[in-house]
């Protein structure tokens, strides 16, 4: 689903954010990536949105290749990718529920497709009685929940998800995360940067740890790290 | 894919009223930049109809009675084909000064029909070798039978071509300052427009919006304010011209008349005028998207 085949990028002369990257994750596979700020999570995720280019190397996601990808391809590429954010990224003077219809209209889908499209996935985050807020009226993890509303509405192969967490206070944390758990158990393929150390701990999935730009550890069921403190 | 046209229309009047003030600006600087180049361009038409029997370097008009017999017509070539100070000069008949007077009297249906060719003198135009002996050799033929009259203004001609050139420059010249910055005031509108929507741009890209579909709001948000300066223009143009043509007829400014234009030449000038507007308006925006909007 995802494959990361010997990737460098620096965004300055001499200061990698990643040096000669190579990692794969199957489809279905849920994935933390984890490393102290700088480290490079957010660059391979960006990479992985086609935000940026790799300077060599190449990028596979979903049966694509991004780094030849020629522009205009990358909005349609875009729509079978879910991503959230830690500061959630909401249109604040839309309701919750425009804010998840925006996604669908600004692709074009028929009217009718977003008034059937949009109830049903409000009620799946559990929202659907909060429909007409606007997003200040919310929690932080209600709010994180309308973007993940968004991010899914499209049923996409793959979620990134770049700490999603980092604003959330413990309980709306763990609520984010049993539902990140159950797009997962719909065959999604979620990808997880996050410095939450209890939570990578305890949902004992694959971790991938980053330092400066290189990969330092690819373990199935991992922890976050040995004694690693993080703010 | 298809873009909506509700979705266009709703996103590019929220934009347009967002910005209300600046879009005002832009509008009104347009306006006066493209009334300006029409105005100019009417004053050219009206002094080239003004002036259209001297072109060539005419400078001696003899107009034939209409009903000149055509060896008295003979008589006044032969004078001329024997004159040492004559350069050139050509007969214009009947038929053809008729051509003529129908396309300056274009104006006055009126005229037009209560004139026919057979009332229509024919004229000698006369191009000397020194434009100074117009009134010598003019006096020539100013007894002549069947000569009904001459005419040789070519001073004041020649002066009120320059002065026109002159003031049309000028006129030309300030309309393109103010074009360009009225293109520049829509590049600026647009790009604060593209800044205080930079959330729904980062969402829309982030979504998977065709770059298509984020632009065109902006870039028809530029075309929609050229349109309403243009046309604003276009109005006024219309107005400057019906009033010129009130304070001839009105007052009877006879010397004013020659300038009048016909509607066929507003109609073109304010067809360029819109297209003008138009092409600023959308120009602006264009390089606004495409400096500001990176998608």
């Amino acid at each position: 689903m995802i494959k990361v085949d010997r990737v460098c990028k620096r965004y300055k002369e001499d200061e990698y954010a990643l040096i000669d990257c190579s990692l794969e994750i199957d489809r279905g596979e849920f994935v933390f990536v984890v490393g102290a700020s700088g480290s490079g999570k957010s660059t391979l995720l960006r990479l992985l949105l086609r935000e940026e280019r790799p300077d060599s190397g190449q990028v596979w996601v979903a049966g694509k290749e991004l780094a030849s990808m020629p522009g205009w391809k990358v909005p349609f590429f875009r729509r079978n990718i879910g991503a959230i954010f830690q500061d959630f990224r909401l249109l604040p003077n839309k309701t919750v529920f425009d804010n998840v219809a925006f996604a669908l209209e600004v692709i074009g889908k028929s009217k009718r497709h977003i008034s059937t499209q949009v109830p049903q996935m409000l009620e799946l985050v559990g929202l659907h009685d909060k429909q007409d807020r606007l997003p200040d009226e919310l929690s932080g993890g209600e709010q994180q929940r309308v973007a993940i509303a968004r991010a899914f509405i499209n049923r996409p192969l793959i979620l990134l998800a770049d700490e999603p967490t980092g604003n959330l206070d413990p309980e709306n944390s763990w609520s984010v995360m049993g539902l990140l758990e159950r797009i997962n158990r719909t065959g999604t393929t979620v990808l997880m940067a996050t410095h939450d150390v209890g939570i990578v701990d305890s949902m004992r999935r694959r971790v991938i740890e980053l330092d400066h730009g290189q990969i330092k550890r690819d373990q199935t069921r991992g922890v976050y790290g040995l004694g690693q403190q993080t703010s | 894919m298809a873009i909506s046209l509700e979705y266009v229309v709703k996103e590019t009047s929220g934009n347009l009223w967002r910005n209300r003030l600046m879009s005002l600006a832009a509008i009104l600087t347009i306006s006066v930049s493209l009334a300006l180049a029409g105005a100019s361009l009417l004053l050219k038409q009206g002094v080239s109809t003004a002036t259209s029997q001297w072109k060539g370097g005419v400078q001696l008009l003899i107009f034939m009675q209409p009903n000149a017999t055509s060896s008295q017509t003979k008589a006044v070539s032969n004078q001329l084909n024997s004159l040492p100070e004559i350069k050139s000069y050509f007969y214009m008949d009947q038929s053809r000064s008729y051509q003529e007077f129908k396309q300056l009297m274009a104006n006055s249906p009126d005229l037009l029909k209560s004139v026919t060719e057979s009332q229509i003198p024919p004229s000698f135009r006369v191009v000397l070798k020194n434009p100074n002996d117009a009134p010598s050799v003019g006096s020539l033929f100013q007894q002549q039978i069947g000569v009904k009259d001459v005419n040789f203004n070519r001073g004041a001609i020649n002066t009120m071509l320059h002065v026109t050139s002159i003031v049309q420059f000028v006129i030309v010249a300030l309309a393109a300052v103010l074009l360009v910055s009225a293109s520049v005031l829509i590049l600026n509108v647009i790009r604060v427009a593209i800044f205080s929507r930079r959330r729904e741009v980062a969402v829309m890209k982030l979504v998977g919006a065709t770059n298509w579909f984020i632009r065109i709001p902006f870039m028809l948000e530029g075309m929609v304010q050229g349109l309403v300066g243009a046309i604003v223009a276009a109005a006024a143009v219309i107005g400057i011209q019906s009033l010129f043509e009130y304070v001839v007829s009105h007052f009877q400014v006879t010397v004013l008349s020659n300038f009048l234009v016909s509607s066929h030449d507003v109609f073109m000038t304010e067809l360029f005028v819109v297209f003008m507007g138009i092409i600023v308006g959308t120009a602006g925006s264009a390089f606004a998207v495409r400096r500001y909007l990176e998608v």
